[in-house]
């Protein structure tokens, strides 16, 4: 008999926050790239060497951390600012190398992105069979493709947040890729079937994923399985701009939809942050009495 | 000196939070909306002289090698059939030029005097809109020349006197139809 899978309004509530935080996370560092490029493209640069600092320190910062759910939320930070600095370290490539835009407008960085596919794909194999990942995308390869000798990896993990950075990169890196793929005139291109796949197949992944998410009700687990969710959905958002069937707020600059947006991030990062101290004054409480 | 690491991350952070200050201080600065409304200004002004470029943006390698004649036919430089690898190429970094009408070729380049630069295919040049475009759909403010090959545009800059009969032009701004993005 089929296990029937108990969605409590606790977990709505986590899971709706985790993917507010996430949604709102990729579209502020969206609109701060973009407002850069706008007001002071002088900078840039320089504020791209800022986040690799500020993501490497606040990863190693996560070693301090004792709580799964603040290693995981500061460890998202972490991954962004470093993947904020690989961004800003390929546009300096593109400009130093004479990388134009792709005629459908494709940005020079990631036109360079995409060839760094097999790259991706050495460090995927390497993940496969790394016993201590436990990836639910990738337990699902392993059972299916029986890939591993012995039993997947067990054991307590004890600081998740270089792992969450690890998964925000990894995760952003394969979309990025496998849209540039699919937006490339030369292999498939932005109308053709291979994209209108990826827009129904990230579609429905997505929904399947968030019904996954609702099982979970700890701000830990949540905000790490929003990180796939939210990607694979901002792929049909992407898709959406590149058809030109949506102008993207934080591209175009709209204030209104994007103070929505600021304002959810805003609202959710308290929500989430006051959960995480009162679970850590619970977690010392409980302590005392024993 | 238990703690030195956390100084020197400080100190790293702070270096590098500092140089930012530095280059925003000394950057002359004007809001976009300002920046935008000089250039408007200019090429406007530049427009009404007949100072302005008009002509085909066409790709370099095709038009050299006599692959295609984009000079023969201004009104429609190339076929469909033509157009499509004409944009590979100058995606793969082959040089645009603007044909204008009487066949004159300008070569766009940086600066007078810039001796290390980069291709000019890959900046990004303000984009004057009409008025009519200001009041339509949001349309990108920028655009660099990739896109715009087998498009006519307008465009503002300073003109060098070249070689060989072609000329040079250091493009500030530019003016076109449409959203080459998105146009079909």
């Amino acid at each position: 008999m089929a296990k029937q899978k108990i969605i409590s309004l606790k977990s709505i509530f986590y899971t709706a926050v985790s993917l507010v935080w996430i949604f709102g996370l990729s579209a502020i560092g969206h609109i701060v790239m973009v407002l850069i490029e706008k007001n002071s493209p002088e900078i840039k640069f320089d504020f791209g060497k800022i986040c690799f600092v500020v993501g490497f320190v606040t990863i190693y910062l996560t070693r301090f951390l004792k709580s799964d759910g603040w290693q995981s939320f500061v460890g998202i930070l972490g991954g962004f600012g470093m993947w904020f600095s690989w961004e800003y370290s390929l546009m300096y490539a593109g400009e130093r190398m004479g990388v134009t835009y792709a005629w459908n407008g494709s940005y020079p960085e990631y036109r360079m992105m995409q060839w760094s596919v097999i790259a991706l794909v050495m460090v995927f194999t390497y993940l496969m069979y790394q016993e201590s990942v436990r990836c639910n995308f990738i337990y699902f390869l392993r059972r299916k493709l029986r890939l591993m000798r012995g039993v997947v990896a067990t054991g307590k993990i004890d600081n998740y947040g270089p792992r969450t950075a690890f998964e925000y990169i990894m995760v952003t890196w394969t979309f990025y890729v496998l849209l540039m793929i699919a937006y490339d005139e030369q292999l498939f291109g932005k109308e053709s079937w291979f994209t209108y796949l990826v827009f129904f197949a990230s579609f429905s992944v997505f929904f399947y994923l968030c019904y996954k998410l609702l099982g979970y009700d700890k701000f830990g687990a949540n905000l790490k399985y929003s990180i796939p969710t939210v990607t694979i959905l901002w792929n049909d958002v992407e898709i959406l701009a590149k058809w030109g069937m949506l102008k993207e707020p934080w591209v175009h600059i709209n204030w209104p939809i994007m103070s929505v947006i600021i304002g959810g991030f805003a609202v959710s990062t308290y929500l989430i942050i006051n959960d995480l101290r009162k679970r850590k004054r619970e977690a010392i409480e409980s302590k005392d009495v024993i | 000196m238990r703690n030195w690491k956390y100084i020197f991350i400080a100190l790293v952070s702070i270096f590098f939070a500092q140089s930012v200050q530095a280059e925003e201080a000394a950057a002359k600065k004007l809001t976009y909306e300002e920046r935008m409304k000089i250039i408007e200004d200019k090429f406007s002004a530049a427009a009404q002289e007949g100072k302005t470029v008009k002509g085909v943006a066409v790709e370099g390698n095709s038009l050299f090698n006599g692959t295609t004649s984009p000079q023969k036919n201004y009104e429609q430089p190339y076929s469909k059939e033509e157009l499509r690898p004409a944009k590979f190429s100058a995606e793969r970094n082959s040089k645009v030029f603007i044909l204008t009408k009487d066949g004159t070729l300008y070569y766009p380049t940086p600066r007078k005097g810039e001796s290390v630069s980069q291709s000019m295919n890959s900046p990004r040049i303000p984009r004057v809109l009409t008025e009519a475009q200001k009041k339509g759909p949001k349309l990108n403010t920028w655009a660099t020349l990739v896109p715009l090959v087998g498009r006519e545009v307008e465009v503002y800059g300073e003109v060098y006197p070249g070689y060989g009969g072609i000329k040079g032009v250091c493009i500030e701004s530019i003016k076109f139809e449409g959203d080459p993005q998105f146009d079909k």
